[in-house]
């Protein structure tokens, strides 16, 4: 009887230190979150502008990521630059008839007849406690360049993207998977703007009708 | 010894006791147009994700009505939303979906999106509006660990409203051929005397259980 009695105060201690454990497993899990966006980002369904489009990447973009420290609310980081790649080859790729990556925008060699070199201006995001909502938003500004086929700058444009994410989607622990949710929703807002807006800049309808002089390709929709 | 054993048996009756609390629903159903379906025609069930609204819908309810609307005798084909708004990349995203029928035709007439339609065998739209909130609670209920055991007591008690609302399109037609609403409301509760015995009021799955099945009808059903 006295080990049974031992036994179940061991076992009681166990299951209260585990308890202990738990509570503060859960409240160091309180504050902040690093989350990067998934490569999952889809190929825009338009008609292709018959071009080839240099892209070119840089480093900076690539290795982007928004570090950001909120008082009471601990660090957090979203990881932009790995889904970069995977992001202007799908949205290009969908866009135009061919995509090839150049080594720097202003040389882009005799094969494509116009380099695209975008870069993040900047990154914004908050959390369901600073709106007082369910959501987590994000914003992404970014700047577009636009390269001739002898490496002159034909213009420039900015773009701003949003994404949200309703923490109620998922779940107890939501903060990492809505966060990412937010950010994955603002870059393909960027695309979807992009898609939409790249004919209409002026600067872009200008060196459209040089290249595409004798076609009749320059509807947004471009319905063949 | 004994214990253990005590919590267990009363754990057991707590579990094979069907622990649901009260709900009330109204489905509403406006027809604007005839409906049909052939067999190898689809539907897809979208929630507005319309910026900068925050009374967004929720996954789970678009889950949930299209799962129904699969399901059953009289299961149809639904498209997944995310498959949807991939294969229609960008035309349906916050920033670009037709917000009412008369932006329908510049989707439905371009050519490459009008095949896509075509691949998916889309012939519905139905967008979702709506969400499941909480409007009342009340009561309070403490619980406490001690090296004698843990337990809990007092009594907890809140009202959730679901209000939906389906507007359905015709692809085939580019109009609008009617709209569904579904609301419902439910309180559930828990007392709470060592165990907490929660009697939870499923109202979202309420209200998605009648959007469904309406929305078969509604579809299916020639008038």
């Amino acid at each position: 009887m006295r080990e049974e009695r031992l036994s179940n105060q061991s076992a009681r201690r166990r299951s209260l230190q585990l308890l202990a454990l738990g509570v503060v497993l859960l409240l160091g899990g309180c504050g902040g979150a690093s989350v990067s966006v998934p490569p999952a980002l889809p190929i825009p369904l338009v008609d292709r502008l018959p071009l080839a489009m240099g892209i070119y990447l840089s480093q900076e973009l690539l290795d982007y990521a928004h570090q950001e420290t909120i008082e009471g609310s601990g660090d957090w980081t979203i990881e932009f630059g790995s889904a970069q790649t995977l992001m202007f080859d799908n949205l290009l790729g969908g866009m135009f008839d061919a995509v090839r990556p150049v080594a720097a925008p202003d040389a882009p060699g005799g094969d494509v007849d116009g380099v695209l070199a975008p870069s993040i201006e900047e990154v914004q995001f908050s959390t369901p406690d600073q709106t007082r909502s369910d959501y987590f938003e994000v914003w992404v500004r970014y700047r577009f360049q636009l390269y001739g086929r002898d490496g002159g700058l034909v213009g420039e444009w900015p773009l701003t993207a949003y994404g949200k994410a309703n923490a109620r989607n998922y779940g107890m622990n939501s903060r990492e998977p809505a966060l990412q949710a937010a950010a994955l929703a603002a870059m393909r807002d960027a695309m979807a703007f992009f898609t939409v807006q790249f004919r209409t800049v002026p600067a872009v309808q200008g060196w459209l009708s040089a290249e595409l002089r004798g076609s009749d390709t320059l509807t947004i929709r471009g319905s063949s | 010894m004994k214990a253990p054993n005590g919590i267990l048996a009363m754990l057991s009756v707590v579990l094979s006791v069907p622990l649901t609390g009260c709900v009330t629903s109204t489905i509403q159903e406006v027809r604007e147009a005839d409906t049909g379906m052939e067999a190898h025609e689809s539907i897809v069930v979208l929630g507005r994700r319309t910026l900068p609204s925050t009374q967004e819908t929720e996954f789970g309810f678009v889950d949930c009505v299209t799962r129904n609307m699969r399901g059953g005798s009289r299961g149809i084909k639904v498209i997944d939303e995310d498959e949807f708004r991939d294969a229609m990349f960008p035309w349906f995203e916050p920033r670009t979906a037709p917000a009412n029928t008369s932006d329908l035709p510049e989707i439905i007439n371009q050519p490459n999106l009008a095949k896509r339609l075509e691949e998916l065998g889309l012939r519905y739209l139905v967008w979702v509006e709506g969400d499941t909130d909480r409007t009342e609670a009340g009561g309070s209920l403490t619980c406490s660990v001690t090296t004698a055991g843990a337990g809990c007591f007092g009594f907890l008690t809140w009202e959730n409203d679901s209000s939906y609302e389906a507007s359905v399109w015709d692809i085939r037609s580019g109009a609008s051929v009617g709209k569904i609403s579904s609301d419902a409301v439910g309180t559930s509760y828990m007392p709470a005397v060592i165990v907490p015995l929660p009697f939870i009021a499923r109202v979202r799955s309420s209200a998605c259980n009648s959007m469904a099945d309406q929305l078969k009808t509604f579809l299916t059903t020639e008038s």
